[in-house]
């Protein structure tokens, strides 16, 4: 491999969609975990509830557009077959999405009367968003198969995911809320965190069997010795973070924020392992990233923008989680 | 069922219903800057009052706009797989730089600007409405030189059939480009001093005569009397240089079937094109002559020099007509308002009543005008590079008929909820005139209380 532009372009906005994807998946995983949420919680709380995410989701959601982006003009070939592939989840992902982001503003804009049925469509449309996102995670590892097992497959990673948005969620919660509210919270987190579990483990079992490619990669010695911290530090973080929500909320509210960011560290793993299942292919085993991509000359005009403007974008992102930090009040437009 | 159609009515819709919002923030933002910088000059609460009220319109409008946005970039790969392998050398970049700027400055400040004026210093905030008006409108800039780029593409070579960047400066600045890029702010200007206008006038016709009623009533009409001539100057220009770059789409705009002078400028027609002939024609003789040449001996290109190479000739000549008439009935209106405001320092009723359902007017005219100047590029996709027929992807008919129909059933009812909620936030302002409580007021521990409070 020789390190001239045209083979590290592709390299460089693979990596630069993988961070994209995964920043999109914590941040928006928990605002639709919260969406999800909402099914268990009384009027008095989901008004708190989306005061904890108010001011976020917008940025949060525009990820996904990046992320998506990226694919579509760094590898317009790629993005076009998974796309059209996937073209009914993609559907329901795309209502799903719609249905929550409006109904998060409509229900603070309508007459009092009508704020349920948007709560409602709150609820539905983020559990849609989260399910039909799983299912395409679970169709894309088998290698875009849309056999009965592929379905079968995908819906049990579309469970497995919104089980582990639901835990983000409730994390989220926990550093943002405070009282009755916050104890729901950590018992939330109990449960899903089973479920999240459970789809990491399926996921990562059937990757290597889906694939002997993948499996090569995974099992052939030396590689087995640097890859398996990989799957027992996730193990580990699973544990410790289960047993931690028999402790939580501690006393003057240590610790609020930590099982966030353990799960951030959990989903960050998961990423890695798939990220380094799938190099070089973008659509698995059919093209790679060098195959998929956009003409160098193309490609350099964007990394140029993306070099100015990512750093700043990741300054002002910590600038407005700042600004919004501590407890949730009220959510007024002020 | 023809996916190719379907695809077409598909992003058609999917386009319609996403440049509603757009075509709103892109000029709300700088509207939103103008009340908060006349606050900070005057300390006058009732202009923090129209901010607070217009602001919500702007989140509900953003939250429409993002989420048909995702919508937009989802349906490049899922139904026109052939226009990113053919032309994303050049549609990848541009786009990229639209979400860029459109992630950078508007969803990272919205969240300051919406929920932030109690948590930042003023000053902090006013940058935050800088910054997010600042990023519409760059947005507009990128996506607007994508679209020209595909009427009147310029600075690229074809190599195995894929498009290749020569010159960047020729492909942003594209011959059509300036010209729609000025169109289309002042359309969004319009749009949003029309719905401002109508809004306040519905709070007029309940007898709200709050302060904050008058400065946005004011501040909507003036823009509007404005913006309107100078549209219609920009409007003309545009259209020159669409004759220019594109004679076929004039042609079809004119409904003028065969090319020479003296041609004359058809104000109502049913334009028949099996026959290749206007049925119920009423036109002013040698108009189109004087319009395009400024002479009446004029020639003006006709449908009959591109044979099986123009655009269905019914929607452009239709789309057209609406869309200056609209902006003919936007002169009249937003005339006689100024009038009225200026020298009676009132508004008599029927206009009033005139002015709620001219609400919507820039909607109807921007539709209208994109439609004309969309359905204008056809066949091609990209004129000359890529017909539309051959970027359509693999999907069976079935499937996109299915997702269509439920497309189009939910944006109807986001449509109406939207416009529901429009009017809730104004009756709602209309009832609490001056006595709505100020954000800083209410919880002055937190607060940098509104001056003048």
């Amino acid at each position: 491999m020789t390190y001239d532009w045209p083979t590290l372009l592709p390299l460089i906005f693979a990596g630069l969609m993988g961070l994209a994807i995964l920043i999109y998946v914590i941040l928006d995983g928990f605002d639709l975990g919260i969406g999800i949420l909402f099914a268990a919680a009384d009027d008095h709380e989901q008004d708190t509830m989306i005061a904890a995410i108010g001011p976020f989701w917008d940025a949060n959601e525009t990820w996904l557009v990046l992320a998506v982006g990226l694919l579509l003009v760094a590898f317009p070939l790629a993005h076009g077959t998974i796309l059209s592939a996937l073209y009914i989840p993609v559907f329901v992902l795309l209502v799903g999405l719609i249905l929550r982001g409006v109904a998060f503003d409509f229900r603070a804009k309508v007459p009092a009367g009508s704020k349920h049925r948007w709560n409602r469509i709150f609820f539905l449309g983020s559990a849609v968003a989260s399910l039909a996102q799983g299912y395409m995670l679970g169709v894309y590892v088998l290698g875009l198969d849309v056999g009965l097992g592929g379905i079968a497959f995908g819906a049990l990673v579309a469970l497995c995911l919104s089980a582990a948005y639901a835990a983000m969620g409730s994390a989220w919660l926990i550093y943002k809320t405070e009282g009755e509210l916050q104890k729901k919270a950590v018992r939330w987190l109990r449960t899903a965190l089973v479920l999240a579990a459970l789809g990491m483990v399926a996921v990562s079992l059937a990757t290597p069997f889906a694939s002997p490619r993948i499996f090569d990669k995974w099992f052939l010695f030396p590689e087995i010795l640097y890859l398996s911290p990989l799957p027992i530090l996730s193990a580990l973080l699973f544990v410790w973070l289960w047993r931690q929500t028999f402790h939580l909320p501690k006393p003057n509210d240590r610790h609020a924020l930590t099982p966030f960011l353990t799960l951030a560290a959990i989903f960050a793993l998961g990423f890695a392992g798939l990220a380094w299942s799938f190099y070089p292919f973008v659509v698995p085993d059919k093209l790679t990233i060098w195959q998929a991509a956009s003409a160098p000359e193309s490609l350099i005009v964007i990394l140029v923008g993306v070099v100015v403007v990512l750093p700043i974008i990741i300054f002002y992102s910590f600038y407005a989680y700042r600004v919004f930090g501590g407890k949730a009040t009220d959510l007024t437009y002020d | 069922m023809d996916p190719l159609i379907l695809s077409r009515i598909q992003f058609g819709a999917n386009i319609s219903f996403h440049i509603l919002f757009p075509a709103i923030t892109i000029a709300l933002g700088w509207v939103l800057l103008f009340f908060k910088l006349r606050y900070n000059r005057t300390g006058d609460s009732a202009w923090m009052r129209a901010y607070f009220t217009w602001v919500k319109v702007f989140a509900l409008s953003f939250a429409m706009g993002v989420v048909s946005g995702v919508t937009m970039s989802f349906q490049f790969g899922t139904n026109w797989p052939g226009y990113m392998e053919t032309v994303g050398n050049i549609a990848g970049p541009l786009l990229a730089y639209e979400i860029l700027t459109a992630f950078f400055l508007e969803a990272a400040f919205l969240g300051i600007m919406l929920f932030g004026f109690r948590r930042v210093s003023n000053r902090i905030h006013t940058l935050a409405t800088v910054l997010v008006a600042g990023g519409t409108t760059v947005s507009a800039f990128w996506i607007i030189a994508l679209n020209s780029w595909m009427q009147t593409p310029a600075g690229f070579e074809m190599r195995d059939g894929k498009a290749h960047a020569v010159d960047w400066w020729a492909i942003v600045f594209n011959p059509s480009m300036p010209y729609r890029l000025v169109h289309m702010l002042l359309a969004s200007g319009l749009t949003v001093s029309f719905l401002i206008a109508g809004l306040s006038a519905l709070r007029y016709l309940t007898g709200d005569r709050s302060e904050s009623m008058w400065k946005a009533l004011r501040t909507g009409v003036f823009t509007a009397a404005i913006l309107i001539p100078i549209q219609i100057f920009a409007g003309d220009q545009h259209g020159l240089n669409t004759l220019e770059h594109q004679p076929q789409k004039i042609a079809a705009m004119e409904a003028n079937w065969n090319t020479g002078p003296n041609v004359p400028l058809v104000l109502f027609a049913l334009p028949d094109e099996a026959a290749r002939e206007n049925k119920f024609e009423v036109a002013i003789p040698d108009g189109a002559s004087l319009v395009l040449r400024h002479s009446t001996s004029g020639v003006v290109p006709g449908l009959n020099d591109y044979p099986g190479n123009h655009p269905p000739v019914f929607p452009v000549f239709w789309g057209f007509r609406i869309m200056v008439g609209t902006g003919i009935l936007m002169l009249v209106v937003s005339w006689s308002a100024a009038f009225f405001l200026k020298r009676r320092h009132s508004l008599p009723r029927p206009l009033a009543l005139l002015m709620v359902p001219m609400t919507i007017s820039g909607w109807v005219a921007t539709l209208a005008g994109w439609y004309t100047t969309e359905i204008g590029r056809q066949p091609w996709l990209v004129t000359g590079v890529l017909r539309t027929a051959d970027a359509v992807g693999p999907v069976a008919g079935s499937h996109v008929a299915l997702t269509l129909a439920i497309y189009l059933v939910l944006y109807l009812a986001l449509l109406i909820a939207y416009l529901g909620v429009l009017v809730h936030l104004a009756l709602k302002a209309a009832k609490d005139g001056d006595a709505s409580p100020l954000p800083g007021v209410m919880n002055a521990a937190m607060s940098q209380p509104a001056a003048g409070e």
